[in-house]
C-alpha cells in the first residue's frame, strides 16, 4: 500500500512537472547589437531590452559586434540557434544594402532571418554648409550641375545610408558630386562644418542641432513624406526628385526556425515598450515615428521591399564593395 | 662573407620577410594612382620601403660587428602561450571557471618554480575575484560554468 | 567678471552633495576600470547609459565624464607596475614608468603620474573655461591635410622613441604602420588582410597588441630567470617622490601639459598623440644626464601630464560644437540625447549650469582622484612585494578576460598569443615595441587622411605645403627628422674618420 502510493505520489510530481513546461523565456536573452555602442540603434536597443528584463524578470543582455556595417553582428545570430534567446538588432545595412552592396555576405537577410519588429524609421536630411550659395535642392541641383565635380559630400561609411542618398540624388539628378567616406558621422559632421566639404545627407539626430545653431543650411528631407518635427521642411522628391524616398530603419529580428508564438510573444512585448512614454519621446528626439501596424508580418513585407529597393538604389549609382 | 651581428642579421631577414609579404597580399587589391590611391597603394608602397630597410640592415650586419640573437627560452614560451590558447579555446565550452583552472594551472607550469598547493589557492583566489568582479560587477557576459 | 560668474556657477552645480556624490562613483568606477586591462571606458559607460536614464543630465554627464578621465589615472597605474598599457595613451608611460618599478621606484613613479596629472587637469580646466570657443575654431582649422601632416610629425617623433638603434626603430613604425592597416579601408571599403576572418575585417585591436606585445611577452621573458625572485627589486626605494625629484619635474610637467592642452582639442587622435609627443620633447629637451628607457622620472611625468590634459580638452570640441573626439565622447553624446538635450553650439548659452557645471567638476574629479590615488600607491607597492612566481598568472588572468571582454571573442586571445610570441622574437631582436604600437595607432590614420585630402583636392599634392597649418608642421617634421639623423651622421663621420 506504502508502496503504491509513492508510486502515484511520483507519478503525480512527474506529471506535474511536465505540465509546467518551462515558459518563455526562462534564462537570460542576448540581444546582439551590430554597431558600436552610443548610436541611435544601440541606445534604443539597450532601452527595449531593459524593458524586456522588467517584463519578464530575465535578464537581457546587450551585446555589442561592430564592424562589416552591421554584417559581423548579422552573422552571428544567423548561425544562432532559433530558440528564441538570442535577438539581432537589425537595421537597413544589414538586411537592404549590405546584400546588394557587397560581393558576398556570409548570411542570407531573408532566409536566415524572422522579423519581429520594426523600431524605428530615420529620416536623413539634407544639410548644406552656409557658405554654399545654394537655398533650396532645385538650386543646388543647378549650382552642381554648372560646376561638375566641384562639390564633395561626406558620410559616415561606403554603404551607408548617407552615401546612397547622395548616390541616388547623383544618378536622378543628373551631377555630379565626389562622395568622400568617414569612420562614422562624426568626423563627417567636423568637416562638414569646416568647409571641407560641401553637403551632407546625415541623420536628423546628428542634423538637427547644428541647423538650430545656425551652422548648417537644411534644405529637404530625404523620406516621402515630411518629418512629423519638421512640418516646414520639404522633401526631396517634392523638391524636383520625385520618388526619391530613404531612410535608416532598424528592427528585432531572430534567427530562422524560432517558433511563431515566440515569435508573437517578443513583438507584443517590444510593440509595448515602444509606446510608452519614454521610449516614445526618446523616437521623437530622433525624428522617429513609430510604425502604426507594428506585426512581424508586416514587417518582413517592409524588409522584403526595401531589399528590393536598394538592389535598385545600388545598381543605379554604381557604388560596390569588394 | 660571415655575419657579424647576427641578431640583426635576422632582424633585418624578418623585416624583408614582412614587407614583402604584405606588399604580395596587396596585389589583391586595387592600386589605383597616385592621385586617386586605392586601397593597395599605401601597402605596396611602404612594404616595398620595409623591404628595403631590411635588406639594408641585413647587409649591414655582415659588415659591422653586433651581438647574437637572445637565447629562446622555450618552456615558458611555449606553456604561456598554450595556456593562454588554451583558455581562449574552453571559455566558451566550458565557462570562466573552469578554463581559469587551465589557464593559472598551464601557465604556472611556465615558470621553474611550481607548487601544487600554492598555484591552488592562488586559482581559487583569482577565480572567485574574477566571477565576482568581472561577471557579477561590471556585468560581462562571460559564461561561468559549462553549457550557460 | 565673467569668468568669475561662470566658475561660481560651475561650482555650486558642481558641488553639491549629489554630484559631489556621482563625480566620486564616476572617477571610482574608471579608474578600477583603468586597471584592468581590456575593459576600457567604453564598454563601461555603454553598460552605464541605462543608469543615467533616471538621473538629472549634470550628474549623469559628471559622472560619465568621470569614468573617462579616471580611467587614464587607472590606466597608467597597470603601466607602470606590471607594463600592461590599459589605454594607448599610457604606452608611453609604461617605457620608464615600469622600469622604475622593477628597481623599486614605483612608488614614486605612481606619485609623480598623479601629481602631474593633478596639475595638467587644473591647467587644462582653467584653459577649457577661458578659451573653449575660440579653440573649437582652431579644431575646426584642421582639415585632412592638417591632420596628415600631424601623423607624419608624429611618426618621425616615433622614431625617437627608441633608445637603440635608430634604422630598426624606423623599420618598427613601418611594421606598425602595415600592421594598424588591417581591416577594412575606409575610402574604398574593402576589408584588407581579413583573409576571409570577419573578426579581422575591422582591424585587429589596439588592446590586443599591447597585451600581447607588452604584457604576456614581458611574462615570458621574466620566466627565462629560474628564480624570479629579483624581477620586482626587493627593497621599496620610497613611496612617493622626493623633493629632488618633483623639482626635476616641474617642467616636464609643464611641457606635457602645454603640448596636451593643445593637442587634445583635435578631435580624432590629438589627445594619442599627446603623451607620445610629450616624452619625445621630453627626450629632446630634458636638461642632463639623461636615463631615458631606463627609469628616468621625467619620461613619466611629462606623458602622463600631457595624456591628462590631452583627455580634459578632448571635451571641447563637445562642449562647445556637439562634436565627439572619440568614441567615449560619441557615448557622451548619446547620454546627453536621451536626456533630450541636443548637443551642439547652443548649450553652453542655453545650458550654462550644465557647461559649466561640468568644466568645475571636472576639476573637482582630478581633485578627487589625486586623493584616492596617492593612498593607494602604498596598496600597489605590498602588491607588488607578492612573489613573482604567483604574480605573474594573476596577469594572464587579467589580461585573457580583459582581452576577450572588448568584443566577447576568444579569437581575440589567439590573436593576443601571436603578438605575444612576435613580442617575444622581437625582444630576442632587439626590435622595441614602442614605435611599432605608435606606427600601428597612427598608420591607417595618417594613411585615411592622406587619401581624403587627395579626394578633396581632386587630386593635387601640392595642397600640403600651399595650407599654412600643414605647411608649418611639415615642416617641423623635417626639422626634427634632421635633428633624429645628425647625430647618427656625426657618428658615422667620426666612425669613418676613425677608421681612415
Amino acid at each position: 500500500m506504502r508502496l503504491l502510493s509513492l508510486v502515484v505520489a511520483a507519478a503525480g510530481v512527474a506529471l506535474a512537472t511536465a505540465a509546467f513546461a518551462q515558459p518563455y523565456p526562462s534564462k537570460p536573452i542576448r540581444f546582439v547589437v551590430p554597431f558600436p555602442p552610443g548610436g541611435p540603434l544601440d541606445i534604443m536597443g539597450r532601452a527595449i531590452a531593459q524593458k524586456l528584463a522588467d517584463v519578464w524578470g530575465q535578464p537581457v543582455v546587450v551585446d555589442n559586434r561592430p564592424g562589416a556595417g552591421g554584417g559581423i553582428g548579422a552573422e552571428i545570430v544567423a548561425k544562432s540557434p532559433g530558440d528564441g534567446y538570442t535577438l539581432l538588432m537589425g537595421a537597413v545595412s544589414t538586411h537592404a544594402i549590405n546584400p546588394s552592396l557587397y560581393a558576398k555576405v556570409p548570411y542570407d537577410p531573408q532566409k536566415d532571418f524572422v522579423p519581429v519588429a520594426l523600431v524605428a524609421q530615420v529620416p536623413n536630411i539634407l544639410v548644406v554648409n552656409p557658405s554654399l550659395p545654394v537655398q533650396s535642392v532645385k538650386e543646388l541641383i543647378d549650382y552642381a550641375r554648372a560646376k561638375p565635380g566641384a562639390l564633395s559630400f561626406g558620410s559616415g561609411s561606403t554603404g551607408s545610408t548617407g552615401h546612397l542618398a547622395g548616390e541616388l540624388f547623383k544618378t536622378m539628378a543628373g551631377v555630379d558630386m565626389v562622395h568622400i567616406p568617414y569612420k562614422g558621422g562624426a568626423p563627417a559632421m567636423q568637416d562638414l562644418l569646416a568647409g571641407q566639404t560641401q553637403l551632407m545627407f546625415d541623420n536628423l539626430a546628428n542634423a538637427l542641432p547644428q541647423v538650430k545653431a545656425g551652422k548648417l543650411r537644411a534644405l529637404a528631407v530625404t523620406t516621402l513624406k515630411r518629418a512629423p518635427t519638421l512640418p516646414d521642411l520639404p522633401t526631396v522628391a517634392e523638391s524636383g526628385l520625385p520618388g526619391f524616398d530613404l531612410t535608416t530603419w532598424f528592427g528585432v529580428f531572430v534567427p530562422a526556425g524560432t517558433p511563431r508564438e515566440t515569435v508573437a510573444k517578443l513583438n507584443a512585448e517590444i510593440v509595448k515598450a515602444l509606446a510608452s512614454k519614454d521610449l516614445a519621446d526618446r523616437l521623437a528626439a530622433m525624428g522617429a515615428a513609430p510604425p502604426e501596424n507594428n506585426t512581424p508580418e508586416s514587417f518582413a513585407a517592409f524588409v522584403r521591399a526595401e531589399a528590393a529597393k536598394y538592389a535598385q538604389v545600388v545598381k543605379r549609382s554604381g557604388a560596390r564593395v569588394d | 662573407m660571415k655575419i657579424k651581428a647576427p641578431k640583426d642579421f635576422w632582424a633585418g631577414l624578418m623585416f624583408i620577410a614582412f614587407g614583402v609579404g604584405f606588399a604580395w597580399v596587396a596585389q589583391n587589391y586595387q592600386m589605383g594612382t597616385s592621385v586617386r590611391m586605392g586601397p593597395a597603394y599605401f601597402p605596396t608602397v611602404l612594404g616595398g620601403i620595409l623591404a628595403v630597410i631590411g635588406l639594408a640592415i641585413a647587409i649591414q650586419s655582415l659588415i659591422t660587428a653586433g651581438g647574437p640573437v637572445g637565447r629562446f627560452y622555450f618552456r615558458p614560451l611555449i606553456l604561456i602561450v598554450l595556456a593562454t590558447v588554451l583558455f581562449g579555446v574552453l571559455l566558451k565550452p566550458l565557462g570562466l571557471v573552469l578554463s581559469l583552472a587551465v589557464l593559472v594551472g598551464v601557465g604556472a607550469f611556465g615558470g621553474f618554480e611550481f607548487r601544487w598547493k600554492e598555484v591552488t589557492v592562488l586559482y581559487v583566489v583569482l577565480a572567485i575575484f574574477s566571477v565576482y568582479v568581472f561577471v557579477k560587477g561590471l556585468g560581462l557576459p562571460i559564461p561561468v560554468w559549462p553549457g550557460e | 567678471m565673467d569668468l568669475l560668474n561662470n566658475l561660481a556657477l560651475g561650482f555650486t552645480v558642481a558641488l553639491s552633495f549629489q554630484n559631489l556624490l556621482w563625480c566620486f562613483l564616476g572617477v571610482l568606477l574608471g579608474t578600477l576600470v583603468g586597471v584592468l586591462p581590456g575593459i576600457g571606458p567604453v564598454a563601461t559607460i555603454a553598460m552605464l547609459l541605462p543608469v543615467t536614464f533616471t538621473l538629472p543630465p549634470v550628474s549623469a554627464l559628471i559622472m560619465l565624464a568621470g569614468i573617462y578621465y579616471g580611467a587614464q589615472y587607472g590606466g597608467s597605474t597597470t603601466a607602470i607596475l606590471v607594463n600592461l598599457p590599459g589605454e594607448s595613451s599610457s604606452v608611453v608611460t609604461a617605457l620608464d614608468g615600469y622600469q622604475m618599478a622593477r628597481q623599486g621606484r614605483a612608488g614614486p613613479a605612481l606619485g609623480i603620474a598623479a601629481l602631474g596629472s593633478f596639475f595638467a587637469g587644473t591647467v587644462s580646466t582653467l584653459v577649457i573655461a577661458l578659451f573653449a570657443p575660440p579653440l573649437a575654431e582652431v579644431a575646426l582649422k584642421f582639415g585632412p591635410t592638417e591632420y596628415f601632416s600631424l601623423m607624419v610629425l608624429g611618426l618621425i617623433a616615433a622614431v625617437v622613441l627608441a633608445h637603440g638603434s635608430l634604422i630598426k626603430a624606423i623599420a618598427m613604425v613601418i611594421l606598425g604602420l602595415l600592421l594598424g592597416l588591417v581591416g577594412t579601408d575606409v575610402n574604398s571599403g574593402v576589408a584588407r588582410y581579413s583573409f576571409g576572418i570577419s573578426e579581422l575585417s575591422d582591424g585587429i585591436g589596439f588592446v590586443t597588441v599591447a597585451m600581447g606585445v607588452f604584457g604576456i611577452s614581458e611574462i615570458m621573458a621574466n620566466l627565462q630567470q629560474q628564480d624570479t625572485r629579483d624581477i620586482f627589486v626587493a627593497k621599496i626605494d620610497r613611496l612617493l617622490p622626493s623633493m629632488d625629484d618633483l623639482k626635476k619635474c616641474i617642467p616636464s610637467v609643464i611641457r606635457g601639459t602645454v603640448l596636451g592642452s593643445a593637442l587634445g582639442i583635435l578631435p580624432g587622435g590629438g589627445a594619442l598623440l599627446a603623451s607620445f609627443a610629450a616624452y619625445t620633447l621630453e627626450k629632446k629637451s630634458a636638461k642632463p644626464p639623461r636615463n631615458f628607457g631606463k627609469g628616468d622620472i621625467r619620461g613619466v611625468a611629462a606623458p602622463e601630464s600631457a595624456n591628462n590634459a590631452g583627455a580634459q580638452t578632448s571635451f571641447i570640441p563637445l562642449l562647445t560644437l556637439g562634436i565627439p573626439s572619440n568614441p567615449v565622447m560619441a557615448l557622451m553624446i548619446g547620454a546627453m540625447m536621451i536626456q533630450g538635450i541636443a548637443p551642439g553650439p547652443q548649450v553652453m548659452t542655453e545650458r550654462p549650469q550644465l557647461f559649466w557645471g561640468m568644466i568645475a567638476s571636472m576639476w573637482v574629479g582630478n581633485l578627487m582622484l589625486v586623493i584616492l590615488n596617492l593612498p593607494l600607491i602604498g596598496m600597489w607597492i605590498k602588491l607588488l612585494t607578492v612573489p613573482y612566481r604567483l604574480l605573474y598568472p594573476a596577469i594572464l588572468v587579467f589580461c585573457a578576460i580583459g582581452v576577450y571582454s572588448v568584443n566577447n571573442a576568444s579569437f581575440d586571445i589567439y590573436m593576443m598569443a601571436i603578438f605575444a610570441v612576435l613580442g617575444y622574437v622581437w625582444v630576442k631582436l632587439e626590435c622595441e615595441p614602442a614605435p611599432l604600437i605608435l606606427g600601428f595607432i597612427l598608420g591607417p590614420m595618417m594613411e585615411e587622411n592622406l587619401r581624403r585630402a587627395m579626394l578633396l583636392s581632386r587630386g593635387d599634392p601640392s595642397v600640403f605645403f600651399t595650407k599654412p597649418i600643414s605647411a608649418v608642421l611639415l615642416g617641423i617634421s623635417l626639422v626634427l627628422l634632421l635633428i633624429v639623423l645628425s647625430p647618427s651622421i656625426k657618428k658615422k663621420r667620426e666612425e669613418a674618420f676613425q677608421e681612415a
